[in-house]
């Protein structure tokens, strides 16, 4: 009992202080930009491009797919600094030093990534609404709201993979912008995945957000969550494989950092 | 300032522009940002407007070389004075006898130049990938066009430098004002699809003018008057962009010297 009372002490405190310690350096009107005006301006681009190339009538699509798409902003970034800036603050040792559950201390830098990655998704679909046009009046909320919560899950499965990368790399930007950006690809979030290549639809499906944006365009057009619910297991499923390779990954670099002695080394 | 001491400066000008492109092709951020960044914008958007035609593949091409220097200017020029100030050569920089002003010039110029290899390689990418045969249509205009746009980049990016080093709450903005510049400036589609009320906006960002110039010199779709409109745009805010940034670096370097606080942020 009292090491459940501990590990679900360390989780919380981890989720809290991993959070604030990334965002310390904001002011709130700056965390609202990043949050509010930056994810608004990148729908805005993507959303005028795709009606500017099919017309006004496919509106609701692009919406959509770059909605959610907002997820890897919290998903990708926002993990992967929680892992990496350990390195980059000289914490990793400590972290290594302690007798922490290393899966608690992991899922600890998941949580408010989360929460916020979930949150500025839904703030681009209000903009989608307010701005844009979107008509969610038959979409039923409840399971829109599930659809966001499982696709920010996944790909902070992803992102917690990639912040591991970011303990053995010091370009750990270029690896975050390229992964992000092959995103707006290969998710769908822009295109139609029938129109790719065979190629490109098999890596889009081995990657998170493809599956949720299709199943968040089919539930706004009408289906039930039953019919998109294969989807929304293949979302998790992806994003849980993510989260293991990332948990592994993170257990290996400790062994070998350990052994090398080359914790903080770049 | 007589010519010795022109040519002098404009010695400065070119070897800080070397020093600075050698020094950032090594780093995997500005790569990103300078090659990967544009040409992944161009292969979205090469494979979005596909049915549009050639012109729509220009555009394309044209544009995201454009979001390429528009980033680039953000995030490396903007930041290029706090790159100098976190490896420690801030303070010698300012004292050295060439105006810091000719410095950062160069280093915007170096910035620039090798954002336009972005414009080279989504060209390829539309040769290659898709297959199109692209013909810039009025070349010397185009050049022209180039030329211009360059200098009122540099110019542009002489005033968001001081900006951000005397104000680190704004470069917190940095990430919030990549896209809305994209959009407002039409780099990949016309501005004419936004709201009437942001059309003010655009035209006083030089950015736009740069994309008017240059889409309107590689495509047929602008007369002669218009782009020359734009060349007389882009030259009016390099002017001005030139003497803000003039003050702004007088008041900067005396902020810094007057509290002592060059290095630090």
């Amino acid at each position: 009992m009292k090491t459940l009372t501990n590990n679900l002490r360390l989780f919380w405190q981890g989720a809290i202080l991993s959070y604030v310690a990334l965002f310390h350096w904001m002011r709130p009107i700056q965390y609202a930009a990043s949050k509010i005006l930056m994810p608004l301006a990148q729908m805005f681009f993507f959303v005028y491009l795709g009606t500017f190339a099919t017309g006004k009538d496919n509106a609701t699509f692009y919406i959509i797919g770059n909605a959610l798409q907002i997820a890897a902003v919290s998903g990708i970034y926002g993990m992967s600094m929680s892992i990496g800036g350990d390195r980059d603050n000289g914490t990793l040792g400590y972290i290594f030093g302690t007798p922490a559950n290393r899966l608690v201390v992991f899922m600890g830098r998941a949580f408010m990534n989360i929460m916020d990655g979930a949150l500025g998704v839904v703030i681009a679909f209000i903009w989608g609404v307010i701005l844009m046009g979107l008509d969610l009046s038959h979409t039923s909320i409840p399971a829109l709201a599930l659809i966001i919560l499982i696709t920010t899950i996944s790909t902070c499965g992803l992102g917690l993979l990639l912040g591991c990368l970011a303990l053995i790399t010091a370009n750990v930007m270029f690896v975050n912008n390229f992964v992000y950006f092959l995103l707006l690809i290969f998710s769908g979030a822009n295109l139609p995945l029938e129109e790719l290549p065979v190629w490109v639809q098999a890596v889009s499906y081995i990657l998170p957000l493809t599956r949720g944006i299709t199943a968040a365009r089919e539930l706004v057009g009408g289906a039930s969550l039953t019919e998109i619910s294969p989807l929304l297991w293949g979302e998790l499923t992806v994003g849980l494989v993510y989260f293991v390779l990332g948990y592994f990954l993170f257990k290996a670099f400790e062994i070998v950092a350990k052994r090398r002695g080359t914790l903080e080394v770049f | 300032m007589n010519i010795r001491t022109l040519i002098k400066y404009w010695r400065t000008i070119l070897l800080v522009a070397e020093m600075n492109i050698r020094q950032q092709m090594t780093d995997g951020f500005i790569l990103f940002t300078v090659l990967f960044q544009p040409i992944i914008i161009a292969l979205l958007g090469l494979w979005m407007l596909k049915d549009k035609g050639p012109d729509a593949a220009m555009f394309v091409v044209v544009g995201s070389g454009l979001t390429g220097l528009w980033s680039s200017l953000l995030f490396i020029s903007g930041g290029s004075l706090n790159f100098e100030r976190w490896s420690g050569t801030l303070e010698s920089l300012v004292a050295v006898p060439t105006p810091f002003e000719v410095i950062v010039f160069g280093k915007n110029l170096g910035n620039v130049v090798q954002s336009l290899i972005s414009m080279v390689l989504g060209y390829f990418v539309a040769a290659f990938a898709f297959g199109y045969s692209l013909e810039i249509q009025q070349p010397l205009l185009f050049v022209a066009s180039v030329f211009l746009s360059v200098i009122a980049f540099i110019s542009f990016g002489l005033i968001i430098a001081p900006i951000f080093v005397m104000n680190p709450g704004v470069r917190a903005w940095q990430n919030a004002m990549e896209f809305p510049v994209y959009v407002l400036c039409g780099f990949l589609f016309p501005i004419a699809l936004l709201p009437g009320w942001t059309s003010p906006i655009s035209y006083l960002l030089p950015p736009y003018w740069a994309a008017v110039a240059l889409h309107g010199t590689s495509t047929t779709n602008a007369s002669l008057n218009q782009t020359l409109f734009a060349w007389g745009m882009l030259l009016l805010f390099s002017l001005l962009d030139l003497i803000i940034a003039s003050r702004l670096f007088k008041v900067m370097l005396y902020k810094a010297r007057a509290d002592a606080t060059l290095g630090m942020e």
